[in-house]
């Protein structure tokens, strides 16, 4: 028998052993100068350079970094710092032999489903929900489990409660074996078949410890604590585990994770409490862990025949595996939440108008009306948009459901298996009353849920009852500005994960994740008056221009720990607003043209700055003012207080194009109200015409952009 | 955080002793020049005089005395004595308790705060409690328990408690202590003029009637103080001198009787009593404590300590004591010319410890009550003749987590189980941390000041020393507060830890250092360590587990020393016992085939604090090889 330390030292030799060979045939193949990366990514080498403030860019620097930085991790004394720095050593050296396949690959050397890298766009977009919990926290698997059934069980255990899972070894092929659907989209990441591929889920708790936390890269100690606090990850490793496994446990552990295994005493495992834990009931793992990781997961328990879980948000549904669809964008299908008197509802009364789903032919396109009459003493019709958009979300969690749109431009699709399953529209109705029920509980007393299949009733509703309200709220909408406001709203929602960050949401100004608008904040401070939406009076003017008060000030101030004085709403350039990571897009000054380039999350191609989003995303957030950069929601750039204090939208010169496509009609009408000019957008550059501030020049020049002739930015 | 300094308590300590020349008045440190150097038979222990034909003092030209008795003889003799005055002592202090338990009643001066542990030392003695009233249940309890002082057959009722080896360790060796009050006695009648002279066999008698302190009469103390006065949970204090506070009439108790200074505790609070200090110009009345009371108090009501042992008369120093109030043990005479130095009531409460210039206010548990409340009004009268010229409080102050009875400790342990797979109640998360190597091992650090080490360094650089080896430490009576004085009984201690003890201190949300509570509370320690060993399957003798008194100076501490030893803990001394004259009694206490084949353990005394913190740290090491961990 070894000691735990024996077995820690003996694994971390093991794992460097190899990473030396796999730098050293690279060296001898490549050349030391080749690039290594795995591309995607603005912290390369991610878990090096978070762990030690060391950068990586070629097969050379790694072979360097391998024999210096990191060897002089695996101190050899018998002290917990020494598991630990060795354990960090061990996650280091497979992060290097990940990197040396990519490296000798020329790119990812995985084929589908298997992943391996995260790229920073990804990271960033765990963000909100990591926050929001509806991701609770994130699993490691390691190895075979005892049979496939077993670990599609535990694999579909953590799905069904929202943990993103993350598989490495063994359990990806029982997984692929049973046909478990495997991808980022589906929250359940293969990582790679050889241990060395865990180093992929440690470098996306790094990178969030980076991204979010603005922590800073080599400061070994704020980044275990970063993750040990906020990122709620635990490793399951399937017996038997060896060396290598418990020494990449110590590091796990060194992190905060801990790890639940099946090994035994007798087979030289140990046990330290809430760090490594033998559970030796497999199929207990899941409660093993969450309560070893201090994870509660808010249980909705609905009764329907699916799963109904986050994990499935975002699932795809293709035509072949389709039963049926509603679709708006051909027939009359639509949601929409009305607010009414408690005494014209009944709670929980569900009322079908038309035929249900066993009614429809296989592959129809058919009507749909999804109302939800909602009731209550602290219910304000303001709140009717609110509580509506969150249907997306709620129906999207339905195993086999998929959603888009909203109003009355929704798609919904039925998957066979779901209509097989059992699924119908009374269990729509149930996921609606309950999910509304429970997240809204200190607003709505009453809800009740009416569902309209009927083309007839439904084409009737629509143009009698829900366009018009539409049409009402739009009013209302238009008429909330920043200045016909009395308050604004913080949003420290983030603050579990980005410590020093405080948005403001304004009405023209949402936050800038993109997931919460002024209504939303007033709705969340309804709802919990302590909570992190906390109101901002606007009674002190100091700079209207700039959108500088004296109240947003003090609550950033406040909110913020101190960490930051003073805030504009409407500038990019005097005291921009922080981001706290999770932003769907980013803006940055183009210097030649006097213009600004927005890239959104999903673009992974080049910008005319010489920046991909990764790498223009690193340069701010994580609390963190930067001038000239701002991290903000899609549905800011439209907004007429869009960089206000520097002439406004009109200084947009590219956007990818799918993103200009995505907010043209919004950002034409306000151009034109703003500045007399027709289709704006056709002015903004995109990848299809320029990736280089060169060409873009000639195209801004030839379209005459209003931003070549604004005051220059600098 | 950054910890309190020895340097930084010097130098409050000589700025208060500025003060004393002030008024004139005399201080140990001047004492201590005054009596040095001392005398070398007495501190090697060869001088008897315990009858009248000598006093006799054993030299290389003289080795033996009158009588006939060798240098061996006569430091067992003396080493025995010492011990039994030890054991007399602390178990003195729990007859006093079992008596106190006896008086209890519904509403009366004393009563039964913890019902549940007063039944399960019930269940463990074997008595019914279905249906019975708790007083009465009391009542027959505490019979019980005076009864082990005397019992005419039989050996003591919470040896149960330790692992069966143990038991069979004590058998085997003779040393199961049978009637506490007659290991006293036949150690005295041992060691009267004509009876033993052999070593080995005082050696033995001390190692029994220290048991019958630990095992006995301390662990009387500990549990039925517990019943009465409630078991202590982990609470929050503060530390030092700069407790004492300016504009409030400050009450220091003193001593180590709860009985008493529960009392004062009490009725300082008392509405009547706190209107009459404003009326006298008082803001309010503020209770303190010196001494193994201050720990009683602090882990029971959060009540401020201002300071251990060697302190005690800086409390008088700062000029801001309207009394000090004090029961038995570790109380220095000198408080009674020192008081009238300044307007400082000195009041004795026993007649177990009668001194001059002190006023004396007899105290029992029939009148504890309105005593208690004369004491405290008498305090809050004192508080207009204070010459507020002469008022110097040093402001120095720590914050502290006290309270980890076996009981409280199980339960922070109970937070790092997992209910899928652990069963709560145990020490087995302690034991996992230890078997891992996460935490290397544990030092039980007691005892007092003494003179003869500058005062309170050793604990505090032994402490840091170990807590940065991943070594957690237990502590109790005098050593707990110079932890507490230094700020490493604060949960912020982690920072001092290696990574192993910090993230066990993170998870339990524990400080690296755990405050056990008193001198008699020693026993705890002790159910521990068998419970440790219990939950390990080790013997006590195999787990990672030392004893220290780096700074001991009573004899409690020598009665302490022999039973943690025999109950199979190895101990290391930082002042010599005055044993050094006789290389067999040496040999039998600190060699290889002395009480180590009859216990397992021995002592190791080593005067370099340096080398006594590596020794143990290498025997922690050496405990982990020889189990294979």
């Amino acid at each position: 028998m070894k000691t735990l330390f024996e077995r820690v030292f003996a694994g971390n030799d093991e794992m460097y052993a190899l990473a030396v060979k796999a730098v050293d045939e690279a060296v001898a193949k490549l050349g030391p100068d080749a690039p290594a990366t795995f591309g995607d990514t603005a912290y390369s080498l991610p878990c090096l350079y978070a762990m030690t403030g060391r950068k990586v860019a070629t097969v050379g620097e790694a072979k360097e970094a391998l024999e210096t930085t990191i060897k002089d991790f695996m101190t050899r004394n018998n002290r917990t710092k020494d598991i630990f720095t060795s354990g960090v050593a061990t996650a280091l050296s497979a992060e290097m032999i990940e990197l040396m396949k990519w490296a000798t690959h020329g790119g990812c050397p995985y084929e589908d489903p298997v992943m391996g890298h995260f790229t920073d766009a990804q990271v960033r977009e765990l963000g909100v929900p990591l926050v929001t919990r509806d991701i609770p926290g994130v699993a490691v698997i390691i190895g075979a489990a005892p049979t496939a059934e077993e670990g599609v069980e535990l694999v579909k255990e953590y799905q069904s409660q929202g943990i993103f899972v993350t598989l490495v070894g063994g359990i990806i092929d029982q997984c692929i074996e049973k046909g478990v659907k495997l991808g980022f989209n589906v929250r359940c990441v293969a990582l790679g078949r050889e241990l060395s591929s865990v180093a992929h889920v440690v470098s996306v708790a790094l990178r969030a410890a980076i991204i979010f936390g603005s922590t800073e890269p080599g400061n070994y100690d704020a980044m275990w604590r970063y993750t040990m606090d906020r990122v709620f990850a635990f490793v399951n490793a399937y017996a038997p585990v060896d060396d290598m496994t418990v020494a990449c446990g110590a590091g796990a552990i060194q992190l905060g994770f801990p790890v639940v295994t099946n090994d035994t005493e007798e087979n030289n495992m140990f046990r330290v409490p809430k760090s490594l834990i033998i559970q030796e009931d497999t199929s207990k793992f899941n409660a093993t862990s969450l309560e070893a990781r201090d994870i509660k997961i808010k249980i909705t328990k609905i009764d329907i025949p699916v799963a109904f879980s986050s994990a499935f948000e975002g699932e795809i549904i293709r035509r072949g595996d389709m039963q049926v669809e509603f679709d708006g964008s051909r027939v009359d299908a639509l949601e929409l939440v009305r607010s009414k008197e408690l005494g014209e509802i009944e709670d929980h009364k569900f009322t079908l108008i038309g035929p249900d789903l066993d009614a429809f032919a296989v592959g129809s396109k058919n009507a749909v009306c999804f109302i939800a009459d909602v009731a209550g003493k602290n219910m304000s019709s303001d709140f009717e948009s609110v509580f509506e958009r969150k249907f997306h979300a709620y129906v999207n969690c339905m195993e086999g459901v998929m959603h888009t749109g909203q109003r009355d431009m929704i798609r919904i699709r039925v998957s066979k298996a779901a209509f097989e399953a059992g699924l119908r529209l009374k269990d729509f109705a149930e996921v609606l009353y309950a999910k509304l029920k429970s997240d809204y509980d200190a607003v709505i007393d009453k809800c009740q849920i009416t569902i309209i299949t009927d083309p007839e009733e439904c084409r009737k509703f629509r143009h009698e009852v829900a366009i018009p309200a539409y049409d009402k709220r739009d009013e209302r909408l238009q008429s909330l500005t920043d200045e016909n406001v009395d308050q604004f709203y913080t949003c420290i929602m983030c603050q579990s994960f980005s410590p020093s960050h405080v948005c403001i949401v304004t009405p023209e100004r949402l936050g800038l994740c993109g997931a919460v608008s002024w209504l939303d904040a007033k709705a969340t401070n309804e709802l919990d008056p302590s909570g992190p939406c906390q109101v901002v009076p606007k009674a002190h003017v100091i700079d209207e221009n700039v959108g500088r008060w004296e109240e947003v000030n003090e609550a950033v101030n406040k909110y913020s720990q101190g960490a930051l004085e003073s805030v504009t709403l409407y500038s990019i350039m005097e005291d921009p607003m922080t981001s706290c990571g999770c932003f769907e897009c980013i803006c940055g000054i183009e210097p030649f043209s006097n213009g600004v380039v927005i890239v959104n999350r999903e673009h992974a191609g080049m910008t005319p700055l010489g920046m991909t989003f990764s790498e223009m995303a690193s340069m701010t957030g994580g609390g963190v003012q930067t001038p000239g950069f701002m991290g903000h929601g899609k549905h800011f750039i439209a907004s007429k207080k869009f960089m206000k204090a520097e002439g406004g939208l009109g200084r947009i010169v590219w956007m990818p194009k799918a993103l200009k496509e995505q907010v043209a009609e919004r950002v034409n009408q306000s151009a034109k109200e703003l500045y007399g000019i027709d289709n704006f957008c056709d002015m903004v550059g995109d990848e299809t015409i320029a990736e280089d501030p060169e060409t873009l020049m000639a195209f801004l020049s030839e379209k005459g952009h209003p931003a070549l002739s604004m005051d220059p930015l600098m | 955080m950054k910890l309190i300094t020895v340097e930084q308590m010097e130098a409050a300590t000589e700025r208060l002793l500025e003060t004393g020349r002030q008024v004139g008045a005399d201080s140990w440190q001047q004492r201590v020049k005054n009596q040095t150097p001392h005398c070398k038979f007495g501190e090697e222990g060869t001088c008897c005089r315990i009858c009248t034909m000598g006093p006799c003092r054993i030299t290389p030209k003289s080795p033996r005395g009158i009588c006939g008795c060798d240098v061996h003889g006569i430091v067992a003799r003396n080493y025995l004595r010492f011990t039994a005055g030890g054991s007399a002592t602390h178990s003195d202090h729990g007859r006093e308790i079992c008596h106190t338990l006896y008086q209890t009643r519904e509403g009366g001066n004393y009563t039964v705060k913890d019902p549940e542990k007063l039944k399960r030392i019930a269940h463990e003695w074997g008595v019914e409690t279905e249906g019975k009233d708790i007083y009465d249940l009391a009542h027959e309890i505490a019979e019980m328990a005076l009864m082990e002082y005397g019992k005419p057959f039989g050996t003591q009722r919470f040896l149960s408690r330790a692992p069966e080896h143990t038991q069979k360790l004590w058998h085997d060796a003779g040393i199961e202590p049978r009637a506490i009050d007659r290991e006293v006695s036949q150690s005295l009648h041992m060691t009267h003029m004509g009876c033993s002279s052999l070593p080995e066999a005082l050696i033995r008698q001390s190692l029994r009637s220290g048991l019958s302190d630990g095992w006995g009469g301390s662990m009387c103390g500990t549990e039925f103080s517990d019943v009465m006065f409630g078991t202590p949970k982990p609470v929050d204090t503060t530390a030092n001198l700069g407790v004492m506070e300016k504009d409030m009439v400050n009450i220091v108790v003193h001593g180590h009787d709860p009985s008493l200074s529960e009392m004062i505790v009490h009725y300082a609070q008392d509405p009547e009593m706190i209107a009459l200090a404003k009326e006298q110009g008082a803001k309010g009345i503020n209770i303190c404590g010196v001494c193994c009371t201050a720990n009683e108090v602090a882990m029971r009501h959060g009540i401020p300590m201002a300071g251990n042992f060697l302190q005690q008369e800086n409390v008088v120093l700062t000029g801001a004591c309207e009394a000090i109030v004090v029961d038995v043990q570790c109380i220095f005479p000198a408080l009674g010319p020192l008081s009238k130095c300044f307007h400082t009531k000195f009041i004795t409460t026993s007649p177990i410890a009668r001194m001059p210039d002190s006023d004396f206010v007899e105290f029992h548990a029939e009148n504890a009550g309105e005593n208690a409340k004369a004491i405290v009004k008498l305090a809050v009268e004192n508080f207009k003749n204070r010459n507020q010229d002469l008022v110097y409080i040093p402001e120095m102050k720590t914050n502290a987590t006290v309270g980890y009875s076996l009981e409280a400790i199980k339960k922070c342990l109970d937070g790092v189980t997992n209910s899928q797979v652990d069963v709560t109640g145990t020490t087995k998360p302690l034991v996992e941390c230890v078997k891992s190597g996460v935490l290397r091992g544990a030092v039980a650090m007691v005892g007092c000041n003494n003179p003869k080490v500058r005062p309170d360094t050793a604990h505090i650089e032994l402490m840091k020393k170990l807590i940065a080896n991943d070594i957690i430490v237990v502590v109790s009576g005098c050593s707990a507060q110079a932890a507490a004085k230094a700020g490493l009984l604060s949960k912020e201690a982690k920072e001092f830890c290696g990574d192993g003890l910090k993230r066990v201190c993170e998870l339990v949300d524990i400080p690296p250092i755990l405050h056990m509570g008193s001198c008699v509370d020693i026993s705890r320690m002790m159910v521990l360590a068998a419970d440790v060993a219990k939950d390990s399957g080790w013997n006590i003798s195999q787990i990672p587990l030392v004893g220290c008194a780096p700074e001991w100076m009573s004899e409690k501490a020598v009665s302490i020393g022999n039973y943690v030893v025999a109950t199979g803990i190895d101990t290391y001394l930082g002042v010599d016992p005055y044993t050094k004259g006789s290389t067999e009694v040496t040999e039998l206490l600190q060699g290889e085939h002395g009480i180590k084949d009859w216990v397992e353990a021995n002592f190791t005394v080593e005067l370099d604090i340096e080398k006594l913190g590596d020794k143990m740290i290498e025997a922690i090491e050496a405990k982990r090889v020889a189990l294979g961990i």
